[in-house]
């Protein structure tokens, strides 16, 4: 048995890691096959080898598991791939489709180093730029959802301004309700079983998606 | 011993204090009543304990003013105890707060507070689990109902400890403030604070700066974002270990679908504003007139009967005309005004207004907060500038105090009352109100465009509404009217007799001769209603007596025409706050501002007086 490329390599990783998170149990040999459009045969004699190196597990029930060591590659090369497609969408204007393709051949290759570095490029936050689009996050404030809706705080946009929000509990990560929307779109939101009432250009500071 | 209560804005501690101490402190169902430290003492086994009521936040990182300052107290362990006063039915954000409050290190004692209104939503706390998670004592108390508030002071001062809990932060975080240890030597709490960019030593914040931002980077959250967080968090499960449900609450109804909604919301709120004022200037007027009766039979007359030598007749009568005015119309509006206003307050509804009114105030360049200095306005200016200061920042505060010295106070509406409607009739009365509403809003345009600094929008909580108690209604009142009586008062007193010493040696004549030819020329008014008005910034509630008296009769319409009137009228309206007004503003907002404000009233009533007169004369 040869040695798999590494590329190859990551690939499958990257795969079963895409797979098991998406449906919360371990994936079968077909659906890696599936999401790397490659014939299962091919597919169960890689997979065979991954579990010898030890970055694979096979589970009881028949399915594959990453083992620890398998999750943490596969996870670097998530993170490489979701940084250079970013890089390469949103920076770069390159089309969704072809910069996915782009970074999967990118992402065996480039360097950690860079990689920290590109991220925290894109990151980096301009002054006067408060709530720039970012990558694989909502774009949707909290007025574009209306009476009645649960969201999900995803960013706060001028962080420094608004620590009373943080206070108050309506940060990344907290579920708010919309209790009240004027038609001046100023808002009674519900956060940590509190109403608080929040000005139309705060609310735009505040993004969010729709939770479940 | 000190005992200093901390506590999210309207949790009752103000009440708590007032019951330990006795004294009168402003109690508010609305955010950011108290600014200032107040300080009383109680007596517990022959010792005196002084009891500190700092000022309600909803955090101790922030950089808002409360927050500033109650960080400062308890940096400099300006307390020998803490005494954390928490709403159970907040319980989850009021332990947020709480957990930073640990974080200094003091010995404290924790108070849930409004036990009664959890029971009512079926609800109860386990204080022994909550005691064995803090590592200090915990009392359930209802300050309403006065229960267990005697417990405080005792548990104070045998069982206050340093909270033993840490709160688990992100392990970044831990990460950072273990190296900090290593390289600086700092403790856990200094190296938060620093992270969080808070503190003194330049040397590490230098380097806590550094770490922070590397954090930040990998979590695409700020350092404060993160910690919040991680607070919060461990609130949440804090608040669901302890929480022991009863029953469901029944579903009850809830009043702000009707009092948030535009219609009928923003109706509601003209119709409860308007309603409060007729009544105001109904029942005002009635016990004005009643009161001024009473002091002109049985101290004025006497006092001119008993025939005094010159000088210290003119300075008695002085002082006694300034009394009947002031106690005539501080009473009556003043006061009555001051119960509706602490109604409002008190149920709840003046956040529903501030909510309602924001856009509205957006426009004129503050937010909706305003919406209380501005109503204050009306009663009387003096407390309204006070409030001014529980804006979020400077840019507003300037705007408001520009605003609300221009809203006719009670003492300006006795003028157009006295004046105008009397005089010449009650649409003429209403048109002085409709071009002073109309300026204020001209201004506010105006000082939104020009006023330098950063725009806040409003980020208020809304108090939950409950029915005012009427012992805590009167309380409040009394307080503000107090604010009214002993800054006010005493300034007008003394503007009184000074313009009664004037009179006495004649400077009026000479000011007369002097001002004469220009507000002829350019208001069309005699000289001597020029020097009523120049004098009604001493008293300018006396500004119509004034010119009854230099005019030599009380039938004004006899003497000056109706435009004349109608002129002195809103010349006076919108000319200089009074003396009052203007060493509050000096005191809240600075000389500049306070200069700016008195050179553009006066620019202001005189450009309208002499527009009005060019037009119709």
């Amino acid at each position: 048995m040869h040695t798999m490329h590494p590329s190859t390599c990551e690939d499958y990783l990257e795969a079963v890691l895409t797979v098991t998170t998406g449906t919360g149990r371990p994936a079968t040999a077909e659906e890696i096959a599936g999401a790397l459009e490659t014939d299962p045969d091919t597919a169960g004699t890689a997979l065979s080898a991954l579990v010898r190196d030890g970055y694979l597990v096979r589970t009881p029930e028949g399915g594959i598991d990453l083992t620890e060591t398998g999750r943490e590659r596969a996870a670097t090369v998530a993170r490489k791939h979701r940084v250079l497609q970013c890089f390469l969408t949103e920076m770069l204007g390159i089309d969704g489709a072809a910069a996915s393709r782009e970074a999967c051949t990118l992402e065996h290759e480039i360097s950690d180093e860079t990689i920290d570095r590109l991220s925290s490029y894109i990151d980096c936050p301009r002054p006067r730029h408060p709530g720039r689009r970012r990558c694989g996050r909502s774009t949707t404030t909290l007025l574009d959802f209306s009476e009645g809706d649960t969201v999900r705080v995803t960013v706060l946009a001028q962080p420094g301004c608004n620590r009373r929000l943080l206070d108050l509990g309506i940060l990344p990560g907290e579920m708010v309700t919309i209790r009240r929307k004027l038609p001046n779109q100023g808002m009674v939101v519900r956060a940590k079983g509190c109403d608080i009432a929040i000005s139309p250009e705060i609310a735009a500071s505040i993004f969010v998606e729709k939770s479940g | 011993m000190k005992c200093a209560l901390i506590g999210n804005p309207g949790v009752g501690k103000s009440l708590i204090f007032n019951q330990l101490t006795g004294l009168g402190v402003e109690v508010s169902n609305y955010p950011g009543t108290t600014v200032e430290l107040q300080r009383g003492n109680t007596c517990y086994q022959r010792e005196i304990i002084e009891v500190i009521d700092l000022p309600g936040v909803y955090s101790l990182d922030g950089a808002s003013d409360e927050e500033v300052l109650v960080r400062r107290f308890l940096e400099q362990q300006g307390a020998d105890v803490i005494v954390a006063v928490l709403n159970v039915t907040r319980l989850e954000r009021n332990l947020y707060l709480l957990l930073q409050a640990a974080e200094y290190g003091l010995p404290m004692v924790v108070v849930l507070n409004m036990i009664d209104e959890a029971a009512k939503q079926g609800f109860t706390v386990d204080t022994a689990a909550l005691r064995d998670l803090l590592g200090v004592e915990v009392l359930l108390t209802s300050a309403l109902q006065g229960k267990n508030i005697d417990r405080i002071i005792p548990a104070a001062l045998s069982a206050a400890r340093p909270a033993t809990l840490e709160v688990p932060y992100d392990h970044h975080i831990e990460a950072a403030v273990r190296s900090l240890d290593k390289m600086q030597g700092t403790d856990r709490f200094a190296s938060l604070q620093a992270l969080e960019g808070i503190g003194d030593d330049a040397e590490l914040l230098e380097t806590a700066k550094t770490i922070a931002e590397e954090i930040e980077s990998r979590h695409r959250m700020t350092i404060s974002q993160i910690i919040a967080a991680n607070r919060h968090n461990f609130a949440r499960q804090i608040a669901d270990s302890i929480t022991v449900r009863q029953k469901e609450p029944a579903p009850s109804f809830d009043l702000d679908t009707v009092l948030t909604r535009v219609i009928p919301g923003i109706p509601l709120l003209l119709g409860v504003l308007l309603a409060m004022l007729l009544t105001v200037f109904i029942v005002g007027g009635w016990l004005e007139g009643f009161i001024v009766t009473l002091f002109e039979v049985y101290a004025v007359e006497p006092f001119t009967a008993l025939d005094l030598p010159g000088i210290v007749e003119a300075v008695g009568i002085a002082i006694l005309l300034a009394l009947q005015a002031g106690l005539g119309i501080a009473f009556p509006y003043v006061f009555l005004f001051y119960i509706f206003i602490s109604v409002l307050e008190d149920s709840g509804y003046m956040t529903r207004a501030a909510f309602l009114a924001d856009k509205a105030m957006h426009r004129l360049g503050m937010h909706g907060g305003a919406i209380i200095p501005v109503t204050l306005a009306f009663g009387c200016n003096v407390p309204a500038v006070m409030s001014v200061r529980t804006l979020r920042s400077r840019r507003e505060r300037m705007i408001a105090a520009f605003l609300v010295t221009m809203v006719p106070c009670s003492a300006r509406t006795v003028i157009i009352a006295g004046i105008v409607a009397s005089f010449i009739g009650l649409a003429a009365a209403f048109s002085i109100y409709a071009i002073v509403f109309v300026l204020i809003v001209l201004t506010g345009l105006l000082l939104s465009r020009i006023t330098p600094g950063e725009r806040f929008g409003m980020i208020m909580e809304m108090a939950p509404l409950r029915r005012p108690d009427p012992e805590l209604v009167l309380k409040k009142s009394w307080m503000r009217l107090s604010e009214f009586l002993f800054i006010a008062m005493p300034l007008l007193l003394v503007g009184s007799v000074f313009l009664g010493l004037f009179e006495f040696f004649g400077v009026m004549d000479v000011f007369e001769a002097f001002i004469e030819p220009v507000t002829e020329g350019l208001l069309g008014l005699p000289g001597y209603a020029a020097t009523a008005l120049i004098f009604g910034i001493l008293r300018k509630e006396m500004a119509f007596e004034t010119l009854a008296v230099l005019a030599g009769t009380a039938d004004l319409g006899a003497v000056l025409t109706a435009l004349q009137l109608y002129i002195f009228a809103i010349v006076t309206v919108l000319f200089v706050p009074c003396l009052s007004t203007i060493t509050v503003l000096h005191r809240e907002v600075g000389s500049r501002v306070t200069l700016a404000v008195t050179v553009y009233t006066v620019a202001l009533g005189l450009a309208v007086g002499a527009v009005i007169n060019f037009a119709f004369a």
